[in-house]
C-alpha cells in the first residue's frame, strides 16, 4: 500500500490536486482511499459530487468512539474512490490537532486504512504535532509539497519541510519528502522558481499543474475535472501527476531554507 | 528540554498548581469548587485531601469536575464546563469556584468568558490553574488567594486583624492557628477572618477592610503586596519563627496596631524559660543540620542549638520540620518533643 500525503498553504490547491490525483489513480485501476485532515471538511467534496460527507469527528462528537463503523465513515464516490473526512471542531475552539489524532485512531481501530494508495490531504501549514500526524510511521512515507511561486506559499513549504525533516529521523519506515508540485498562480516564471526551490530544499519538481479556468468551472459543477472535461488539457496533467507519483521512488530528506535564503530565491525570479 | 532541570521539578515544594488553588478554594465554606479538566486532576487531590491528617472540612469538600474527555478536548471543553457549573448551582453554594487545569489551558478553553457568560445567583470566579506554564504548588495557593482578594466590597466596616494563607493542608494547621490566637491575646487583639480556612464568601468579602494581614509564609508575599497596594492594609511577611522571632513578631505587631508590647514580650520570654526547663534533659545532644527549609531552618537550628547547649553535626538526626516550620513558642515545644522522641529511640 503507497501511503501519500499533500501538505500546502490553505487554498493553494490541495484538495482540488487531491481528488484530481485520486481520481486518476482510480482510472489506472488503483484502489484509492482519499482522507481529508482538514476541519474545513470539503477535500473529497467535487469526488463525491458536491456532498459534504458526515466526518469521524462528526460521529464520535455525537455517539464516541463506540458503535463507528466503517460503512459511517468510508463513503465511495467517483470512480469508486473512497472518501473520508477527518472533520473537527468549530474554528476558534477545542483542538483541531487532538481531533486529527484521534481520527487516525479510530481509522486504524476499524482497518478503514486499506487499498493501493492512500491519499491523505492535510491542512495548509504544519500547526501543531496533530496535523504531523499523517507523517508519523506507519501512515504516509512520501510527503508531497503543494506550492504556487508566491512567497507565501513557498514559506509555508519551507516550513512543512521542517517537520519532514524532524520527522524523517524517526521509526523504521519514516517519512520522506516525494517531491514539489507546482499549483501555478499564472505568475511570470513562476515553474522555474518552484523548481530552484525544490532542489535547494533538496528535492525536486514533480509536476507542474497550470492554472485553468477549467478547474473552476469543474468545480461549479461538482465534478474533479477527471469527471467534468476528461477530454482537457487539464485532466491530462492530473493524469501525468499520477503516473510521476507512482513512478516516484526519489524520497530524500529535506534540507529546509533559512528565511532570508528563502526571500532572495523568490526575489531573484521576480519578474516585472 | 524542561525549563527547570529536574531535580527541582521533583521536589515537594513545587507540586501542582491546582492543588495548591484547591487547598484554598475547597476551604471556603459552602462552596463549591470544580476542577475543569479529566476526572483525574480533580481526583488526585480529592484522595490527597482525604489522606491530609489535619483538615478544615467536617467533611471531605465538594470537588467537581468537568469531565474532560478526548471529546472535550477536540471540541472544546466550554459546553462541559458550562454543564458542570448550572449541576453545581443547583446545590445552592455560596460560590461556585471554577479551577482550570494544563489541559484546559492547553487547548485554550475561555473559561472566564464562560463564567462572566452565566448569569447566575452565586459568584462564579474563575482560578486559573494551568500549571505546565510553570506554576507550582505555591503558585496555585497564591493565585487562588489573590483572586479571592479581587472579590472584595470593601464597604463592610469590620477592620481587625487577618490571617491570610493557612497551610490547610498541614498537620499543625489548627496548633499553629490558636498558636497565632495566643500571642495576639497578649496584645489584646483576637483574629478577625481566616482568609482562607473555613470563612464564608460574605468574610471573604471584607478582606479590604482589614487593618493587618498576617501572611502564613513569605512565599504569599505577592497576595500581601497586593492587599496593601489597593487596600493600603500593613502586612507581616510570615508566622513567627524560633524563639527571639516570636518575641520579634509581638514587637511587629504592636508597631502596627499602636499598643506597646513591652509586657506582653516580658510575659512571652518568661513562657519560653518555662517551656526551655522542660527540655533540660536534651542539653549537650547532637543535633543535625536541617534537610530542607534553607536559611531559615538553619538559623532556627543555630538558636535551639544555642539555647539548649546542643552541638551541630552532619550525622546526627536533625529538627524534623518536614515541609513546615514550627510556628511560635508552641511550635518549637512540639518540635523539641518530637525530635527528643527520635534520639530517645
Ligand atoms: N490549477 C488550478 N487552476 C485554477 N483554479 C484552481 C487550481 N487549483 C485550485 N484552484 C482553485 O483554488 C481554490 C482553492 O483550492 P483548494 O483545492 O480548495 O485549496 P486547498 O485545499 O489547498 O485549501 C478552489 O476554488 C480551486 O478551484
Ligand atoms: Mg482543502
Amino acid at each position: 500500500m503507497r501511503q501519500v500525503a499533500l501538505y500546502g498553504k490553505g487554498g493553494i490547491g490541495k484538495s482540488t490536486t487531491a481528488a484530481n490525483l485520486s481520481a486518476a489513480l482510480s482510472f489506472q485501476g488503483k484502489s484509492v482511499l482519499q482522507i481529508g485532515c482538514d476541519p474545513k471538511r470539503d477535500s473529497t467534496r467535487m469526488l463525491m459530487h458536491g456532498d459534504l460527507i458526515p466526518t469521524v469527528m462528526d460521529l464520535f462528537r455525537e455517539q464516541g468512539e463506540r458503535g463507528i463503523r466503517i460503512e459511517d465513515v468510508v463513503f465511495t464516490g467517483y470512480s469508486g474512490v473512497r472518501c473520508v473526512e477527518a472533520g473537527g471542531p468549530e474554528p476558534g475552539i477545542g483542538c483541531a490537532g487532538r481531533g486529527i489524532i484521534a481520527t487516525f485512531q479510530i481509522l486504524e481501530r476499524l482497518g478503514a486504512l486499506s487499498g493501493d494508495v492512500v491519499v491523505y490531504d492535510v491542512l495548509g501549514d504544519v500547526v501543531c504535532g496533530g496535523f504531523a500526524m499523517p507523517m508519523r510511521e506507519g501512515y504516509a512515507e512520501e510527503i508531497y509539497l503543494v506550492t504556487s511561486g508566491e512567497l507565501m506559499s513557498l514559506y509555508a513549504a519551507n516550513n512543512i519541510a521542517k517537520a519532514i525533516t524532524r520527522l524523517s529521523g524517526r521509526g523504521k519506515r519514516p517519512c520522506h519528502l516525494a517531491g514539489v508540485i507546482c499549483n501555478g498562480r499564472g505568475m511570470p516564471g513562476e515553474e522555474d522558481l518552484v523548481r530552484e526551490f525544490a532542489s535547494a530544499i533538496g528535492s525536486s519538481l514533480i509536476c507542474a499543474i497550470p492554472r485553468d479556468r477549467v478547474v473552476q468551472i469543474a468545480e461549479l459543477h461538482k465534478r474533479t475535472v477527471i469527471e467534468y472535461s476528461p477530454e482537457s488539457a487539464q485532466a491530462e496533467v492530473y493524469r501525468e501527476l499520477a503516473k510521476r507519483v507512482m513512478a516516484n521512488d526519489l524520497f530524500t530528506i529535506p534540507s529546509p531554507l533559512a528565511i532570508d535564503a528563502l526571500e532572495s530565491l523568490a526575489l531573484s525570479h521576480l519578474q516585472e | 528540554m524542561p525549563l527547570s532541570p529536574l531535580p527541582s521539578a521533583t521536589c515537594r515544594n513545587e507540586g501542582c498548581t491546582l492543588t495548591g488553588a484547591l487547598s484554598v478554594t475547597t476551604a471556603i465554606r459552602d462552596a463549591i469548587s470544580i476542577v475543569h479538566g479529566p476526572p483525574g486532576c480533580a481526583h488526585h487531590t480529592f484522595s490527597l485531601f482525604h489522606g491530609a491528617q489535619s483538615s478544615p472540612w467536617d467533611e471531605p469538600p465538594i470537588i467537581v469536575s468537568s469531565g474532560m474527555g478526548e471529546r472535550e478536548v477536540i471540541f472544546g471543553g466550554e459546553d462541559a464546563l458550562a454543564a458542570a457549573i448550572h449541576l453545581a448551582v443547583q446545590r445552592s453554594p455560596c460560590a461556585v469556584m471554577v479551577l482550570s487545569t494544563c489541559v484546559a489551558a492547553a487547548i485554550g478553553d475561555d473559561i472566564a468568558a464562560v463564567c462572566a457568560d452565566l448569569e447566575q445567583e452565586v459568584p462564579i470566579v474563575h482560578v486559573p490553574c494551568g500549571g505546565f506554564l510553570g506554576g507550582t504548588f505555591n503558585d496555585g495557593v497564591v493565585v487562588a488567594l489573590t483572586t479571592l482578594t479581587r472579590l472584595d466590597k470593601s464597604d463592610y466596616p469590620h477592620p481587625g486583624i487577618t490571617l491570610v494563607g493557612e497551610k490547610n493542608l498541614e498537620y499543625e494547621a489548627e496548633s499553629n492557628y490558636h498558636e497565632i490566637c495566643r500571642l495576639l491575646h497578649l496584645l489584646g487583639h483576637h483574629v478577625n477572618l481566616r482568609f482562607v480556612r473555613g470563612a464564608t464568601m460574605d468574610d471573604l468579602m471584607r478582606i479590604g477592610s482589614s487593618s493587618l494581614n498576617i501572611l502564613r509564609e513569605p512565599a504569599l508575599t505577592p497576595v500581601g503586596e497586593r492587599l496593601c497596594k489597593v487596600h493600603g492594609t500593613p502586612y507581616l511577611p510570615s508566622f513567627p519563627v524560633g524563639l527571639e522571632g516570636t518575641l520579634q513578631f509581638l514587637r511587629d505587631i504592636g508597631e502596627c496596631t499602636g499598643r506597646a508590647a513591652e509586657g506582653p514580650v516580658d510575659q512571652e520570654m518568661k513562657g519560653q524559660r518555662l517551656m526551655s526547663e522542660t527540655f533540660h534533659d536534651i542539653t549537650g545532644r547532637r543535633v543535625g543540620p536541617p534537610r530542607e527549609g534553607g536559611e531559615v531552618a538553619e538559623a532556627l537550628t543555630v538558636e535551639l542549638a544555642e539555647t539548649f547547649d546542643l552541638a551541630i553535626h552532619e550525622t546526627a538526626p536533625p529538627f524534623p520540620m518536614d515541609g513546615s516550620l514550627p510556628v511560635g513558642t508552641a511550635g518549637i515545644s512540639r518540635l523539641l518533643h518530637r525530635w527528643r522522641r527520635m534520639v530517645r529511640a
